[in-house]
């Protein structure tokens, strides 16, 4: 049946039109293009990722509504826009965790070792797949403001401006988050430890920080762990900006972690892809 | 074009490789014949720059896989034993997806992705996601995946492993065709018979080392196309058998575990030499089949050719 058909170039080509490979940037572009893509092809998918917004806006705007009546919740705050700048940092995060888990399923399905015995760089791979969750992180983040303008109640008194500020840092920090998801990744191998692991740093992150309830009502060794996650550094500078009070070195403080954090877990993630050995 | 000079790897304590060289002129096709775990994918893995050698050193197309393996990776196409084609796009799509990888324009990508897929017979499934494709149609994705560069070296790792007779017809008619166009293959397989087929040269591989090398003519004269399997009763009366039938001038080698003797032999003509020297010894085999040459009988026919020298 194969040998039916018409003549192909199959033979090596002359090496004056043979294709050598392209360039960084276009790699990125291009392997970006594919990481994206499988979300808009499966719609369900799509909706999945933007029902999660909805839910966690829904459920915890109503769950931990009386929180603002305690004594440590700052006055003069609706619970609502005290939370928008945790739920963008605790979305953001959770997309993160999906760059570490979509690097897993290529590692095993045998493409990355495709990519590998081409003339592709491992920075383009490891690069096109946060840049992937950037963008998707993006959206669902978008989605998510335009929510809670609509349906929650949500009224900045930082303004748009301020809240397009918070979510664009709420970005830096889910992006270089997803370096260090990549980078465990890369290291872990195996789609089941990958989650789990995941799913911990993810709860941790979110859970023992400044996101729902203030760092001081919480126990001492919370609190520790509240002080050193750089998702609390983040979500303060974000809560300023959101409800227009001064921000102060927050935002240059968090901005400044979210780079220490992709330069040290890039190298990690590209020497764990390179680790059995080119 | 692909030479590899004493290469060895360790994985640890286990060594995969041990000192192997070989060597695949231009145009020409090796087959790597071994069993599972004999390192044949370790040795490809090597060639393709996916691994670090631990010791000695290969070209693949003029350069050295370590020091220069972005210059092999733009010169060579791999096909591994698990189709590496992206499931979530179109078969289109995945070709597409390389040979702009691989630095072509748009228009370019999909002019030779169209020309693959018609060559390997997706045209029909071009538009559909590769979950859909059964196991032979990824396959022969994976393999135009590996071919989009018109690449001067394809390493091919058991390419037909696990498909049916039509699939692997298929396929062995597109690597006659890539050989015909002077592409440069290193085959691995399971099979004798297809790297009877499609190797001009074969080399065995086991535990690690090369046992054999030759072309395939030659390794067939010396191990015969066909063999007899005679069993016998008991292990004593194989061991008899066995001086039988090497003082009737054939080789037979003994495989202890089921009392039963393997010989090489040309035709029919040598198995009723066989049956009327085992009858005139009074030895009564409890079956005697004539069958094709398998990879088992390589290798007991390598091990006789040992026996035969400490002998």
């Amino acid at each position: 049946m194969v040998d039916t058909v018409q003549p192909v170039r199959t033979g090596p080509a002359p090496s004056a039109t043979a294709w050598h490979g392209s360039g960084v940037g276009t790699q990125i572009v291009i392997l970006a293009g594919r990481a994206v893509r499988p979300v808009f092809l499966r719609p369900s998918r799509l909706v999945v990722s933007l029902i999660q917004p909805f839910v966690m806006l829904g459920l915890f705007s109503q769950v931990f509504r009386s929180m603002a009546d305690t004594p440590l919740f700052p006055p003069d705050v609706s619970y609502i826009n005290y939370l928008v700048p945790a739920i963008l940092f605790t979305t953001a995060t959770t997309v993160s965790a999906q760059a570490g888990v979509g690097m897993t399923s290529d590692m095993r399905n045998g493409v990355l070792a495709r990519f590998r015995s081409m003339p592709v760089r491992t920075f383009s791979v490891l690069t096109a797949r946060s840049i992937a969750d950037l963008a998707r992180g993006a959206l669902e983040l978008t989605v998510m403001i335009i929510m809670a303008l609509l349906i929650f109640g949500f009224d900045p008194p930082g303004g748009l401006l301020g809240t397009a500020v918070a979510m664009l840092l709420a970005l830096a920090v889910g992006w270089s988050l997803g370096w260090l998801f990549l980078a465990l990744a890369t290291w872990l191998r195996g789609s089941e430890n990958v989650q789990a692991c995941g799913i911990l740093i993810t709860m941790l992150l979110q859970f023992a920080s400044s996101a729902f309830v203030p760092v001081a009502s919480m126990p001492t060794y919370l609190r520790a762990v509240a002080t050193v996650n750089p998702l609390s550094y983040g979500i303060d500078a974000a809560r300023g900006l959101i409800l227009g009070r001064p921000v102060g070195t927050s935002v240059v403080g968090t901005l400044a972690i979210c780079l220490v954090l992709s330069a040290v877990c890039s190298v990690l993630a590209a020497r764990g892809l390179d680790r059995t050995g080119r | 074009m692909i030479e590899a000079l004493d290469v060895g790897k360790r994985f640890g304590k286990v060594t995969a490789l041990d000192s192997v060289s070989l060597e695949v002129p231009r145009g020409s096709v090796l087959g790597l014949l071994g069993h599972n775990g004999a390192g044949k994918t370790t040795l490809v893995n090597i060639l393709a720059t996916m691994i670090t050698p631990s010791s000695g050193t290969a070209r693949v197309a003029g350069y050295d896989v370590v020091s220069d393996g972005s210059k092999v990776r733009q010169r060579i196409g791999l096909t591994g034993q698990f189709a590496s084609v992206d499931e979530d796009l179109t078969g289109m799509a995945n070709l597409v997806l390389i040979a702009r990888l691989l630095g072509a324009g748009r228009q370019q990508a999909r002019e030779r992705a169209d020309e693959l897929l018609a060559a390997f017979d997706l045209s029909d499934a071009a538009t559909r996601p590769v979950q859909g494709y059964s196991g032979g149609m990824r396959r022969r994705l994976d393999l135009a995946a590996s071919l989009v560069g018109q690449p001067e070296v394809v390493f091919l790792d058991e390419p037909t492993t696990g498909l049916d007779p039509v699939s692997r017809n298929a396929m062995w008619a597109v690597v006659q065709r890539l050989v015909g166009d002077g592409t440069t293959i290193l085959l691995t397989t399971q099979y004798l018979e297809e790297a009877d087929r499609l190797a001009d040269s074969i080399v065995v591989l086991s535990h690690g080392r090369v046992v054999a090398a030759g072309t395939s003519a030659a390794m067939k004269a010396g191990l015969g196309r066909r063999t007899v399997t005679a069993r016998l009763r008991t292990n004593l009366e194989a061991l008899d058998a066995r001086t039988v039938l090497e003082r009737g001038g054939l080789a037979p080698a003994l495989d202890e575990s089921r009392d039963s003797l393997i010989v090489p032999v040309q035709g029919f003509q040598d198995l009723s030499t066989i049956v009327r020297l085992l009858g005139e010894a009074r030895i009564e085999p409890a079956e005697v089949a004539l069958t094709e040459a398998t990879l088992d009988d390589v290798y007991l026919a390598l091990a006789a050719d040992e026996h035969k020298v400490s002998v």
